[in-house]
Order: C-alpha cells, then structure tokens, then sequence
C-alpha cells in the first residue's frame, strides 16, 4: 500500500497530481487498518499451514535420531545428535532400492498409458451429441461412486484366470480406462472449451479422428496433459491395497508394501521407518511442487472445470 | 458443441459418409475406456453382487444360497458395530472436512502475495500417499514418545492413549481424516472466488460487519457447494479407509475402530467367507446410492442447478 503511493507517477498537470493525492488523503486513516489486517492475516495463514506441515518437518527431525536411543520424552530436536547413517541402513534392512526402482517402473507405465487412454477418452466424449456427451460423463460420475472394494474379489478372480497374479499388469490394467474416470473428466473439460469449429474446419480439411487429436487436441491441453501425468504417477505410485493383493513374490513388491514390511519388522524402531516414509514421499512431494510451479495458479484448473460445468448445466 | 450435427449432403449412402467415419473414429477412441470401465469396475461389481446370493470360499465353486448371506451377516453383531462405526466415521469425518475445507477456503482465498504458498503448504497432507500418512499419523498418536502427547504434555494437559484406548481410536481415525481437505479447499476457492465483488462493495457501502458479510452473502451463495462437497465426503469416507485401519490399528482395540471396507477385507481375504463380504458390499453400496440418490432428489427441489 504505502510503495504503491510513494510510486504516483510524478507528471502530469498540477491538477491532475492534486487528485490522487486527495483521495490518498481521504483514505489514509483507513489505509492503515488494512495494512495491521495484512499482517493479521499472514499471522494465521502461516499458523494454518504450520499446522499441516510441522508433522512432516518433525519427522524428518525423528528420522535422523541415532539407532538404539530411548525415544525421547521431552520436546527436544536432537537430544543424541544426527544419524545421517539412518538413510542408508534403511536400504540394507529392506530392498528399498529395488522397491523404489519397482514403483518408478509401475508408476511410468500407468502414467504412460494414462495419458493416452484419458486423452483420447476426453476427445472423444467432448465431440459426440449432447445427448450420447450427458450420458458418458454421468457413466464416468458413476464409475467414480464405485467403492474400490468392491472389485478387488472379481479383479482376483479376473487376473488369477488370465495368470496375471504377480504381475505387474495386474497393477497398471487400470491405466486402460485412463485410471480414474476423473482424469477422463479432466480431458473432457478440457476439450470442452475448445471452440467446436476448431475440430469441425480440421475436418473438412479431411483431418481423421486420431490427427484431429493429436496435432489439434493434445497441443492444446499441455496443463491438463502436465497435470493428470503428475496426479497419474502419484496414484500408481501410491497404490497399496493392489500391491498387496496381487503381488506374491517380495523381489516385485513397490515401496507402499515396503513400508508395511518395514512396519512389521519392527514396531519400536521409528527412526528407520520414518526414514523410510521420507524416501517414499519424496518423489510425490516433488512432483506436486514442481506441478504446482508450472501451473501457478493452482486453482485454475479447478475454476475452469467449474465454467465448464456451468455451461453444461445451461444446455439442458 | 454441435459441430457434428450438420446433414451431409450428397449421395453417399450414411453408413459411409465421411461423417460417419469420423463418428466412428470418435468411438474407437473411446473404446478403451469404455471396455476398461465394463471389465474392470462393470463385471467386477456385478460379479460381487451375484456373489452376495452364493456360498463361496474360493476353492470350491460357488454355491447358490439366495438371501441367506444377508439373513446372516444380519445376525452377526460385528456387521452393526461395523456398520455403526462407518457411519460415525463418514459423518463426522465428511462435516469436519466440510468445515475446515470452508475455514481455509475463506482465510485463503485472496489473491495476496504468498498466498500460493500457504494453499500449497495445506494442500501437501492430501497428496500423501495412504500408507505414509497413516503411518506418520499412527507415529503422531503413540502415547509414550509421539509428537501429538508431547505437545499435550508439554502444555500440562492430559495425555490419552489414542488408538490404544477404545473411546479415543475411532475419534482419532476421524481427526486424521480431518486434515485432509486440499481439495475441498481449493474447490470452495473456486466457488468463492467466482462470487461477485460487487455484492461485497454494496454491503460494505451499507456499513455491514464481518459477520453479516458472511451470514448473509457468503453463506447462503456457499451453501450448495458445501452440500455438494459433504456429499462427496462422505461417499469417499464410507469406502476408502481400508488402508488406515488395516496399517494403524487393525480394527481395534476390541471392534472399536472395525470400519466396513476392512471387514469385508477380513471376511473375503482371511476368513474366506466370500459371499458374505460381498453381501456386506452389496448393502454398503445400496446404502450409498440412496442416500446420494435422496440428496439429489432434493437438491433438485430446492433449484440447485440454478445455484450453479
């Protein structure tokens, strides 16, 4: 507030300056209200957010505790110093490297695939009538509201049948139908807002489906495209219970069951654990803060759905 | 988009006309997701519902038993205390996400300098992945040496036992739950931001406080979103915490923390009582398409959809 007043630009007519300054001068008793209510306001946000990432400031704090020391009782950083060796004795007491090397495997493919079933998902759906258009994004609704557990029985069956059991594709099958319908959505809006005479002139230029979408469509939809393949990644990356139901042998697991390993091996030793835990997020915390960077304006994609749904709500 | 719609002119018989070749493009690439979606979530979930009515271990065929999966599981008292517990949880855990989601929404909804930061920093409890943050949380709630009674003692209050102690571990599932409200957030954002300003400036013109600001603009503009958001929390509570409870406190102490998902988990898994589970799941997820069903019925009546 008081740079943006000292900043006035200097010329112009006298009587011109003479106005600004008047309404400066109207305002100042209030103007310093808001500038304390700033302050305020700064003072709560960063009380909110400590309050969401002290647990994970903190546990990196824990993870570094030497091996072998009673826990400590009091409120104390480092009472016996810091164990960097924590971080590699994690990767002796479990196949982390291999775990983690698994997870980049499963998480890459799923992502892969993803990206191109969602993509062509969305495409197609934002082109058909709007009756069959209505219909597909309420299947994709539905699909949604499908409790998880309620396929894992069938899937077992399903994959056991095909000898898929200890398999990875019995992880990433999902990935056909673009994972979670939400991504599917996500391209769907997306296409949505493209002005329908885009793909119409492409083809009369006698541009097919499949170049319509991807010399038309995907360079269009490069912040969506950024954003499923991060959220894509996490969710493979993420995934516990198929791990734990499909896979058998422990030289396959991914790092979510190498956690749950870690925990049953020992139930009192939680430096290594939280070690562990700290590996395991670190891929997902940087991708999210890397998303986040590139798209800025956080909430944007999520206003934009929000117009788009607008529009489909006119429609009807 | 209508851009299909046009008759094409000419005598190309329509099943070949380049129109409907494009058509059909459109669908091949649809294909995938639609064939995902039938033999992935379609079949599965049909199939579980088929197995409701058979005896089934996984070893033998199934046998066909009618209703008597649900005249049993009916009987069975961990099916109501199961079945109470997931509805405490999805109930309290859905209203205090709603809740804090609105709290940060409205702190954090200016366009201010930082403010990217503080969304970002709130949001990163919601992209954890399950298992880390049930075990993080399950670090947080030991009673001798986590983070959580520290404080408390620290501060000279009374330490309880947490998940170790019946009255508090269900309590304690739902105050985990509660921290995870990145996307509530951001959508109630989104809601907040696209409210007029000028609504804002004329109250503001009129002398109204905070509070009459809120309760008489912000509030009645904000309550569809929140309807719709608690709805969507509690469909998301009543059948994702599987991973919570089987990591932190493996349904107990006693049944005290014995949520749905991980019964019919035990059930199916472990105890090989396969038609029963997906008795379990069938009713779970009767239970969850009415009430969304009677919610939108209403929303309906009260005009929501001009709301939007």
């Amino acid at each position: 507030m008081i740079s943006r007043r000292t900043a006035a630009p200097p010329t112009g007519p006298a009587l011109e300056r003479a106005r600004p300054r008047a309404a400066d001068r109207r305002q100042a008793p209030r103007g310093r209200r808001p500038a304390a209510g700033r302050v305020l306001w700064h003072l709560a946000a960063i009380g909110v957010t400590a309050l969401f990432l002290l647990p994970l400031l903190w546990m990196v704090v824990a993870s570094l505790q030497p091996a072998g020391m009673p826990p400590a009782r009091t409120l104390t950083a480092f009472p016996y110093g810091v164990a960097w060796a924590n971080y590699a004795e994690i990767f002796r007491v479990i196949p982390l490297a291999r775990q983690l090397g698994n997870s980049l495997l499963v998480s890459s493919m799923g992502a892969g695939v993803t990206l191109l079933t969602a993509s062509w998902a969305g495409f197609a759906m934002a082109q058909m009538p709007p009756a069959i258009r209505r219909r597909l994004v309420a299947l994709a609704l539905f699909l949604l509201l499908v409790p998880a557990s309620a396929v894992w029985l069938p899937r077992y069956i399903f994959f056991a049948e095909l000898h898929l059991i200890d398999t990875y594709v019995a992880l990433v099958a999902p990935a056909v139908m673009g994972s979670k319908s939400l991504f599917v959505l996500m391209y769907y809006w997306t296409f949505r807002r493209v002005s329908g005479e885009l793909f119409e002139s492409a083809w009369l230029d006698g541009a097919g489906a499949w170049s319509s979408w991807r010399r038309i469509a995907l360079p269009l939809a490069a912040p969506t495209t950024l954003a499923v393949a991060v959220l894509a990644f996490s969710h493979y990356w993420s995934d516990f219970v198929d791990p734990l139901l499909f896979l058998k042998s422990a030289s396959r697991f991914t790092v979510t069951v190498g956690l749950r390993m870690l925990q049953q091996m020992d139930q009192t030793h939680w430096p290594l654990l939280l070690a562990a835990i700290t590996v395991a997020i670190a891929p997902v915390i940087a991708l999210y803060l890397f998303l986040q960077s590139v798209l800025r304006g956080d909430a944007d994609i999520v206003r934009r759905s929000l117009r788009i749904l607008d529009r489909d709500s006119e429609e009807r | 988009m209508n851009a299909f719609r046009f008759s094409w002119p000419g005598r190309v018989p329509a099943s070949r006309s380049p129109l409907a070749r494009y058509r059909r493009q459109l669908w091949l690439l649809l294909a995938p997701f639609l064939a995902g979606a039938l033999l992935l979530i379609g079949l599965p979930a049909l199939l579980t519902f088929g197995l409701a009515f058979t005896r089934y271990d996984a070893l033998t065929p199934p046998v066909w038993s009618g209703w008597a999966n649900f005249a049993a599981i009916l009987q069975r008292e961990v099916f109501w205390i199961a079945a109470r517990n997931t509805l405490v949880f999805a109930g309290a855990a859905a209203l205090l996400q709603v809740l804090g989601a609105l709290g940060l929404a409205l702190l954090l909804h200016p366009a201010r300098r930082g403010v990217h930061l503080y969304r970002g920093g709130v949001y990163l409890t919601t992209i954890l992945p399950d298992v880390a943050y049930a075990l993080i949380w399950l670090w947080l709630f030991n009673p001798l040496y986590g983070p959580v009674n520290l404080v408390l003692g620290g501060i000279g209050l009374p330490q309880p036992a947490w998940l170790i102690d019946p009255a508090t571990a269900l309590p304690s599932l739902i105050a985990m739950a509660a921290f995870r409200v990145g996307e509530g957030m951001l959508l109630l954002i989104a809601a907040r931001q696209a409210l007029p300003a000028a609504y804002y400036q004329a109250a503001m013109l009129d002398g109204a406080g905070r509070w009459a600001i809120f309760r008489h603009i912000t509030w009645p503009l904000l309550v569809p979103w929140l309807l719709l958001l608690f709805v969507r929390d509690i469909v998301v509570a009543a059948h994702s915490t599987f991973t919570a409870v089987y990591i932190m406190t493996g349904g107990g102490p006693g049944y005290a923390t014995t949520l749905l998902p991980y019964l019919v988990f035990e059930e199916a898994f472990s105890h090989l009582r396969i038609g029963q589970a997906a008795a379990m799941l069938t009713l779970l997820f009767a239970a969850i398409a009415l009430f969304v069903w009677f919610v939108y019925r209403r929303l309906g009546a009260w005009g929501y959809a001009d709301d939007l």
